[in-house]
Order: C-alpha cells, then sequence, then structure tokens
C-alpha cells in the first residue's frame, strides 16, 4: 500500500484507515483536537474511545463534546486511562494491544457502528525511558497495520513539549502527521508485508528514521527488508542514517536487507557501501 | 652506469605520485620494467592498469613474470567520469590496504588523451592530499604521443615527482592541489541578470525550488539536480543562516548557484575527496558527482558553488 505522508491543517475529514500524530500545546489544545476527532465520529455513527494519562484527564478532554455524559451513559463512548488501557497486567505489550483494540472494533460493528474512532494522549508512555520508547514505537508499527485493514480510525496525541527528539521517530510510524508547522516528508509504514519508508529522508529526518527503524526491528534474528520503492527521495545523511541503522540491527543478529531503491537513493547509499538486495 | 634506483628513497609508508611521460616504447620500458622487478624482489604486490600498446609492450619484457602481476588489467574500461573512476579506485585501494603493508601500482589514465577526460587531472592533484597516508608507490605513465602538451603541463602541476632518466626527483612545477583546481575548474563568468538570487532557509524549501526550476530539456537530470543541490544548501546551511540558490541555463547547461556568507570552505577540494564509508561528510562529494562539472569560489566573506548540467 502506498502511504505518502501527509500534513493535517484542521482535524477533519478522517476516515476509516488514518493514523494521526497530533502533537498538541496544552490541555485546551488537547481538548479541541479530541473533541473535534470525537464528534467527526459521533457523527459518522462510530464508537468512540477517549483515552488520558488518567480518566479524569481523560473526561476533561472530552468536556466540550456535546451530550457526553449521555454517550456516555449510553455506551457509545468509552473513557479510559492510558494505565487501564495500555499497561493491563503490567506494561504495554505491543501485539496484546492491538488485539484489544481488533476486538473493540468488532465489538463496535457487532453493535452496529460503523467503527472504531479512538483519541488517545500516550504522552506518558513515550516519557518512560528508552526502553519504554522502544515498546512504544514496535506498537505504533503494528498499531499503523491494524488501523489499515480494520474501520478504525485512530488519533495518537503526543504533548509537544515531548521535543522533537522523541516526536520525531513516533511521528515517522503514523501516515498523517501534525507537529506544529513541520511539514511531514516521510513515513515508516508497518501496513504492508514488509516495512517500507516512503515519502522524502533528509537530515532532518535521519536521526528519527534511525532510531524509529531499530526500535520496529525488534530482537529477533534473522533477515528484516526495508522496502524503498516508495521513498522519493534520500541524501546522505538519510542514507547514513540507514548503515548506522544496519550496524546497530547487526549487533542484535538482524540483518537489514534494502530493497526497492531507484538510482537517486542508490547514489546516496552507495557512498556508505550499501547493496540494495533484489526482492 | 648509474645505478637506477626506480623508486628513489620512498619508504613504503606513504604515498609517492611521480609523473612519468614518455615519447617512445623504449623509454617507457626502461622505466617501468625495472620498477616492476623491483617490487617483485621487494615482495610487494605489483599492478599494472594500462592502455593496449602499453600492456603488449610489458607483456613481452616481462615474459613469465608477467604471471607475478598482482594485476594486470585495461585501463580503458577504468574510466566512468572522474568521480566513478576516483571512487572505484579509492574502495580498490581500502581492499589492497588490509592485504598488504605497502604495493605499487603502473597506471596510464588514458582518458586524458580525450577532451571529456581532462578534468582527471584535478583528481590527480586531490589525490596528492586525500590519499598522502596510503602507503604506495604510484606510477603514472602519460604518452607524449597521444596526450595533448597542455595536458602534460597538468600532470606536471599535479604529480610532486618526476623521472630524471635513473631517480625519482621532485618536478619544480608542482603546485599545491587547491591551487591546482582553482586553475582547471570551469571558468567562473558572471552571474546573468535575470537570473535573481533567491534565499532560502530550509533544505526542503530548496528542493521545491530546484524540482520546479529545471527546464524541460533537462527533465532527465532533474533527481540529479534536486539531490546535488540539495547538498549543498545542506552545507551552506551549516555556516549561514541561509542559501542563495539561483539556477539560469547557459547553452543546454543548466547552471545550479548555491551561495552562502558562512566563513569560506576550509578545503576548496572536498567535492573531489572520494568517500570513506567510516568518517566524513560526504554532501559535496556525491553533489559534484552527480554534476557534469562544478566549480566553487570561496573566501572569507562566503562560499558560491555552481554545479553544470548537460540536457
Amino acid at each position: 500500500m502506498v502511504t505518502v505522508p501527509r500534513g493535517l491543517p484542521s482535524l477533519t475529514g478522517l476516515g476509516p484507515g488514518d493514523h494521526v500524530c497530533w502533537s498538541f500545546s496544552d490541555d485546551a489544545d488537547l481538548a479541541r483536537a479530541v473533541v473535534a476527532h470525537l464528534e467527526e465520529g459521533r457523527r459518522r455513527d462510530e464508537q468512540l474511545l477517549v483515552v488520558g494519562a488518567s480518566r479524569q484527564a481523560a473526561l476533561a478532554a472530552v468536556a466540550g463534546l456535546p451530550d457526553r455524559d449521555a454517550l456516555i451513559a449510553g455506551g457509545r463512548l468509552d473513557v479510559q486511562a492510558t494505565g487501564d488501557t495500555y499497561a493491563a497486567g503490567g506494561g504495554l505489550v505491543p501485539a496484546e494491544q492491538v488485539e484489544r483494540y481488533r476486538s473493540a472494533v468488532q465489538a463496535a460493528l457487532d453493535r452496529g457502528r460503523t467503527g472504531l474512532r479512538v483519541a488517545a494522549d500516550v504522552t506518558g508512555l513515550l516519557r518512560a525511558g528508552p526502553a519504554g520508547r522502544r515498546v512504544l514505537h514496535a506498537y505504533e508499527r503494528l498499531a499503523d497495520g491494524l488501523v489499515a485493514t480494520v474501520p478504525m480510525t485512530a488519533l495518537c496525541l503526543y504533548d509537544a513539549a515531548l521535543g522533537p527528539e522523541l516526536l520525531g521517530p513516533v511521528a515517522l510510524l503514523h501516515p498523517v502527521q501534525h507537529l506544529g508547522d513541520r511539514e511531514p516528508l516521510a513515513h515508516l509504514s508497518g501496513r504492508g508485508p514488509r516495512l517500507a519508508l516512503s515519502g522524502e529522508v533528509d537530515l532532518t529526518e535521519a536521526a528519527a528514521v534511525r532510531t524509529a527503524l531499530v526500535d520496529v526491528a525488534g530482537d529477533v534474528p534473522g533477515v528484516l527488508e526495508l522496502d524503498l520503492s516508495d521513498l522519493d527521495f534520500l541524501d546522505v545523511a538519510g542514507a547514513r542514517a540507514l548503515a548506522l541503522a544496519g550496524r546497530d540491527l547487526a549487533g542484535r543478529g538482524v540483518a537489514l536487507k534494502v530493497t526497492g531503491a531507484r538510482r537517486q537513493l542508490r547514489r546516496s547509499l552507495e557512498l556508505f557501501d550499501l547493496a540494495v538486495a533484489e526482492r | 652506469m648509474t645505478l637506477m634506483r626506480p623508486t628513489g628513497s620512498w619508504d613504503g609508508t606513504r604515498l609517492a605520485h611521480e609523473g612519468f611521460v614518455f615519447a617512445d616504447d623504449a623509454r617507457l620500458v626502461e622505466r617501468v620494467v625495472p620498477f616492476v622487478l623491483e617490487g617483485f624482489r621487494r615482495d610487494e604486490p605489483v599492478l599494472v592498469v594500462a592502455g593496449n600498446r602499453v600492456r603488449s609492450l610489458l607483456a613481452a619484457h616481462l615474459g613469465a613474470d608477467l604471471g607475478r602481476l598482482a594485476a594486470f588489467d585495461a585501463a580503458e574500461t577504468f574510466w566512468r567520469g572522474g568521480h566513478g573512476t576516483l571512487h572505484a579506485y579509492a574502495r580498490d585501494l581500502r581492499d589492497l590496504r588490509r592485504r598488504a603493508p605497502s604495493w605499487r601500482l603502473a597506471a596510464e589514465p588514458v582518458w586524458l588523451a580525450r577532451e571529456k577526460g581532462r578534468e582527471w587531472s584535478r583528481f590527480e592533484a586531490v589525490a596528492n592530499s586525500c590519499l598522502d597516508d596510503v602507503p604506495y608507490y604510484s606510477l603514472c605513465l602519460h604518452d607524449a604521443r597521444q596526450v595533448p602538451a597542455d595536458v602534460l603541463a597538468d600532470v606536471a602541476r599535479s604529480h610532486p615527482l618526476t623521472w630524471d632518466g635513473t631517480a625519482p626527483v621532485p618536478q619544480p612545477a608542482y603546485e599545491d592541489p587547491a591551487a591546482v583546481v582553482r586553475a582547471l575548474q570551469p571558468p567562473w563568468t558572471d552571474r546573468p541578470g535575470a537570473a535573481a538570487v533567491t534565499p532560502v532557509t530550509t533544505p526542503v524549501a530548496a528542493r521545491r525550488r530546484l524540482a520546479a526550476a529545471v527546464p524541460a530539456g533537462h527533465r532527465a537530470r532533474r533527481d540529479d539536480v534536486v539531490a546535488a543541490g540539495h547538498e549543498l544548501v545542506v552545507n551552506a546551511l551549516r555556516v549561514a543562516p541561509w542559501a542563495g540558490l539561483a539556477t539560469w541555463t547557459d547553452g543546454d547547461v543548466l547552471v545550479v548557484e548555491v551561495s552562502d556568507d558562512g566563513p569560506g570552505l576550509a578545503d576548496q577540494t572536498q567535492g573531489y575527496v572520494p568517500p570513506d564509508p567510516e568518517k566524513g561528510p560526504r554532501g559535496m562529494w556525491l553533489a559534484w558527482s552527480l554534476a557534469d562539472d562544478a566549480a566553487v569560489r570561496t573566501g572569507p566573506a562566503g562560499t558560491a558553488v555552481r554545479l553544470f548540467f548537460g540536457a
């Protein structure tokens, strides 16, 4: 599936398959985003879910949603805390969490809804140090793959105060990105049969690509294919980042296999003796 | 008879770079055969990359010893443009370095005889600085019957050693690599009045502008233009808050100029130094290798680089 990363000037027009990374500046900004997102889902007859740092925070974020209490009472809107949702039985287990969402989508359909719409402030997970960050990245990749295949619309909310170093990698794992006025350039997609980079990777994305790629690769030794067929541009810094990611992964027994790079990309890759494999 | 010393006082710890010019076959044989045999005596790998004529002369004179050469390759197939050739060459040198403490090479850059191959003199000059610590003797062979006299003058200024009949000696015409590059790059003409300089502050903005500036006749070069211009803008933005971007056509050549008011380039030969996968920024190399030619003007008031793209 071709996914050219796109920006999002306003939070409307989203539908099933959309997986958005949205950075917010404060509580009011967060609430605006959540309400706009869920309000649209209500109009589309979707099941709604809001996830906040705590149940209180989640409730506060939907305070401006018309008929909030009725929606909750009628089972149309679920309100959860990051702790309940993502850390049931301990830390976030990416594959289990994705299955929970898959079940939630099915439950929504069984109740006659058209799909599931989620607004989740997962800032806390990204604050949990490098180990937590790795788990979150692995999870976002799987979630992206899920959203591509079921009637689900996901808005992942991150506090802009996390800063570009933490937000850059996680944003890459979303096909739709809103990080202030920064133009989204690249998407590291878990949507197809293999991991794929699309868009453009230049020095502004390079470090984030390395981090995200190494984190989503996991620890299972073997060959990891990265498909560059839909990548339109790769500069020297981007090629260096891929070479460094390959080195990081080799240390874990994972062989990075780059495929599908067209001529311009090959010129950058060969500066680092990075071979492009046949598929 | 004076004793011949084919590599003089070279001790095998760093690059020795000799430009040898011959006008008849006997002179060539006299120079190269002892050079090869000395290498065999010292147990050094000896490599020969030369044109057909030189190779058949050496084959006839080396006889059975020919099989002892570590390489005996045709130079005609070696040329891939200046950057491609030097890149492949630098890779071969890295491999050799892993296999032997020192070695010697007799090489005939036959492409110097062709108009398109003349840019090689700039790479020969830069090799003196960027390959200085590579432990080999490079004996460069130039046939005065093939190579034009003005190119032979460039050979002299880009090779620190020459041959006096019995030993290598300093070449009096040798010049600093940066000076050679300055002298041999395309002339710096005035920018046409219609070619306005646009300031850009991000690489992505530069890429969008560059893509839009490629004329229809150069469409096939668009990826090259965007990637090369991008790397120059990245470099400019490392030293200045904005980069100036200008494009124009001169006949059927598209010119891309990227300027900045940074402190100037410490090393203006950068675009000719082959990439080492282990270290160093390589944007200049990539930019210059994607273009057909390049010129730089740099000083304390700033730097401007021009890239030239044929249709």
